[in-house]
């Protein structure tokens, strides 16, 4: 019976040393680096929709983790929104960055006008691939 | 034992060697940096001079993390970079001759980073053969168009090592090169270790917990000697 308490306080403590001792990160940004490096080199359909879904598992995970979001990832998937032609979707995002991080406001107001742009056009696929930058 | 010995000589002779360096901090190698207080950063598309052609597009995924966890807000690179194409400047040359306050005005950044490629290339010698990878960084302010920091991430790695002759360290060595030479020689690993070098030396920014108490620290140059 001591013995496993003594064991236990002995765990307790080493526990608060490593947790001392690691720095706190300050963000989480999950597969990001990878997934873009993919995304790159790939430039396909696929290599998209995974850095897509790492940019929403990214804003999900911080949350969860109660970190805040990294700059720039919101913006990120709002531009994807754009290009997909949810402008909606894409203002809340524009937006969320702009709250998380002042800096980016000026830039933010640029890509939420952009989006309204998008909203106002005619909603044929047609004319949303040409207003659609070209990739590369 | 022999190996041992010279490892604990070159040990003695490096910290003998450390101790007599003049030591200096990031406060006397970048004060502007604290007299500006950048809280933003704009990444621009690398400048390469190396001799592979697609060293640009496969670098610039490596720095906005890294630069992130520095404690600075970086714009999101794949929309800034996208927004100058659309502008039509996406060659890099054509940007370091624009005025860095532009970057002000267009994107609100109080600094720019640019990047230079040195190097991203393999060496092959008759018994070794080197992969490097070396970029420059210089961080200019957009209101003072002055350099606040500057530094050389490079990494070398000795691709050889087929025949240290036998032991541990041989046979680690074989395996490395096994690993590397099966991943068709990946240079972005070694690319997020040269930054991770840089950025080593560049001061905390405002969403570090070190923002502003970072003077006092020692300033380290671990670029190898050429």
């Amino acid at each position: 019976m001591k013995k496993s308490v003594l064991i236990f306080g002995a765990a307790l403590i080493c526990a608060f040393l490593i947790v001392g001792c690691v720095p706190k990160q300050i963000y989480y940004f999950g597969n990001y680096s990878s997934t873009l490096y993919a995304l790159e080199k790939d430039n396909n359909e696929a290599a998209m929709v995974a850095h897509k879904q790492e940019l929403e598992k990214i804003i999900a995970e911080s949350a969860k983790r109660n970190l805040q979001v990294p700059p720039g990832i919101n913006a990120e998937l709002g531009f994807m929104y754009v290009k997909e032609n949810q402008p909606d979707k894409a203002i809340s995002l524009f937006q969320a960055e702009a709250a998380l991080y002042p800096e980016s406001t000026l830039l933010m107001q640029r890509l939420v006008q952009m989006a309204e742009k998008k909203k106002s056009e005619p909603q044929d696929t047609l004319s949303a691939t040409e207003a659609t930058p070209s990739q590369n | 034992m022999k190996n041992r010995l010279c490892i604990c000589i070159s040990l003695l002779a490096f910290s003998l060697l450390c101790s007599c360096v003049p030591k200096s901090t990031k406060l006397q190698e970048f004060p502007g940096v604290y007299e500006e207080q950048p809280l933003s950063i704009i990444i621009l598309p690398p400048m390469n001079e190396s001799t592979a052609a697609d060293a640009k597009e496969y670098y610039s995924t490596t720095i906005q993390e890294p630069l992130a966890y520095t404690g600075y807000y970086t714009f999101p690179y794949p929309i800034t970079t996208e927004i100058l194409k659309m502008e039509g400047i996406y060659d890099s040359e054509l940007l370091k001759d624009l005025p860095v306050d532009k970057f002000k005005e267009y994107f609100g950044a109080d600094a720019v980073l640019f990047t230079t490629i040195k190097k991203w290339d393999l060496a092959y010698m008759v018994i070794a053969s080197n992969l490097t990878v070396s970029i420059d960084c210089s961080l200019r302010s957009t209101a003072t168009n002055q350099e606040l920091w500057k530094y050389n991430g490079t990494v070398v790695v000795d691709l050889s090592g087929g025949n240290t002759g036998g032991g541990v360290a041989g046979l680690i060595a074989k395996a490395i090169v096994t690993a590397v030479t099966t991943a068709m020689a990946d240079y972005v690993p070694y690319a997020r270790q040269a930054n991770a070098r840089a950025l080593f030396s560049l001061p905390y920014g405002k969403y570090h917990p070190q923002f502003n108490k970072d003077q006092d620290v020692e300033f380290i140059d671990q670029t190898p000697e050429e």
